[in-house]
């Protein structure tokens, strides 16, 4: 397909821009939104569970295991944690860092990285296979 | 290779005269070290040794490195790979390599998945290369681990019309980058590659795949020794419930319909794993 630029010159692009640019890496970015606490968890499995270790003859120290276990069960929704962690204050936001709930990419090292990776290995495979042919 | 502080270690028990992997690395363009990683239950050591010498098999205590982390059973079937898994990062420590790249036996192939106007596969001829350049960003981010795609990641195509590459990014298998001061664990006796990925990772560490790179195994099940006689025995619906045990909230088994129909884990990765998010979300940052 024939492309333009803005002064309605015709240009091919590189063989590498038309391909990096649909390598993506892994990042979320946060909605604008801010979630309800209660959308970020579903621990419905996990008080089931406890309901029944509560109303049952286990001694106190074997509930007490059970329920740790237990809340194995509670499902984490993390593109909203993430969004909420976009929403936060200070104080939430380092906690949240602390309990690893969001990965925060520093300087863009993942993202460029995995994306400048993508383009070398590119690079390498046209100088393996003169240049794709 | 540019990288030093790098070896490659291949993974194998009791088939000395299949270890694929080895001739694929060659092939490939690989020059540097290559060791074996053998356990000392092996009946078939000596034909590793008379194949490979002496220096380039490295014999550890299985027993020894099974008290080392969770099997996640008491079934005392030590058939597995996990056991090497482990002990690799002892093993490159004890070599003075701070790098290294753990390989199973079996690769038929290191290919290029690259896509100008329609996907190309075609094998790299200079993986020393290649290795630098997966080395060179392993070591500028916070990654446990990352790895190759495999064959099966692109079957169905890789380009769904918005992006390159459906599968996950945040797995890694086969073939892990790894380094002696990012350890981890990896547990569970079978499956223990996705107990690991998904477990660590739900706990905020980071695991990556490289989309445009990726290997072939030969077919599962069909080389004899390594895991197959394991996996044979239990079929593959005990070998998926491993990782249900370690990640009850995000994994499922389901039923995998492929030609040879199967049960298999089902990731939803969304419950897995934490996001990566840029830092300028992070309330003052620089951005």
């Amino acid at each position: 397909m024939k492309q333009f630029d803005l002064f309605g010159q015709e240009f091919a692009p590189k063989q590498d821009e038309k391909y990096t640019s649909k390598i993506k890496a892994p990042i979320y970015e946060p909605k604008n939104r801010k979630p309800y606490t209660l959308e970020l968890f579903d621990n419905s499995k996990s008080k089931r569970i406890i309901r029944e270790i509560n109303n049952s003859n286990v001694s106190e120290e074997e509930k007490a295991f059970l329920i740790e276990a237990a809340r194995r069960h509670t499902v984490f929704n993390y593109s909203l944690i993430a969004d909420y962690y976009a929403h936060s204050a200070k104080e939430m936001q380092q906690l949240m860092e602390r309990s690893a709930l969001v990965i925060i990419d520093f300087e863009k090292a993942i993202q460029y990285g995995y994306v400048k990776l993508a383009e070398e290995v590119t690079n390498q495979y046209l100088s393996e296979y003169e240049n794709g042919k | 290779m540019e990288n030093d502080n790098f070896v490659v270690f291949i993974l194998t028990n009791g088939r000395p005269d299949k270890v694929i992997t080895y001739d694929t690395l060659k092939k490939c363009g690989y020059t540097g070290k290559i060791y074996l990683i053998i356990d000392n239950e092996d009946k078939t050591v000596d034909k590793y040794i008379r194949r490979f010498g002496i220096e380039n098999v490295i014999i550890f205590d299985k027993i020894k490195i099974a008290k080392t982390f969770d099997e996640f059973d008491n079934f005392n079937d030590r058939r597995a790979i996990i056991y090497a898994r482990n002990a690799c990062f002892d093993i490159a420590e004890s070599l003075g390599e701070k790098y290294f790249l753990e390989l199973d036996d079996d690769y038929t192939a290191f290919d290029f998945r690259v896509y100008i106007d329609k996907g190309i596969v075609k094998p790299v001829n200079d993986l020393d290369k290649i290795f630098d350049l997966v080395l060179d960003y392993y070591k500028t981010i916070p990654a446990k681990s990352i790895a190759f795609a495999q064959g099966g990641d692109f079957i169905g195509g890789i380009d769904n019309g918005k992006e390159l590459f459906r599968f996950s990014k945040r797995k890694v298998m086969n073939t892990f980058f790894c380094s002696t001061d990012r350890r981890f664990n990896f547990i569970g006796r079978i499956n223990e590659d996705v107990n690991t990925y998904t477990s660590v990772q739900s706990r905020g560490e980071l695991f990556l795949t490289i989309q445009n790179l990726s290997i072939t195994q030969k077919a599962t099940q069909k080389n004899k020794g390594g895991m197959s006689e394991l996996y044979l025995d239990s079929g593959t619906y005990i070998k998926s419930f491993y990782t249900v045990i370690c990640s009850p909230s995000c994994v499922k088994i389901r039923l995998l319909n492929s030609s040879h129909k199967r049960m298999h884990h089902s990731i939803d990765w969304n419950r897995t794993v934490p996001c990566i998010i840029n830092e300028r979300h992070k309330l003052n940052s620089r951005y």
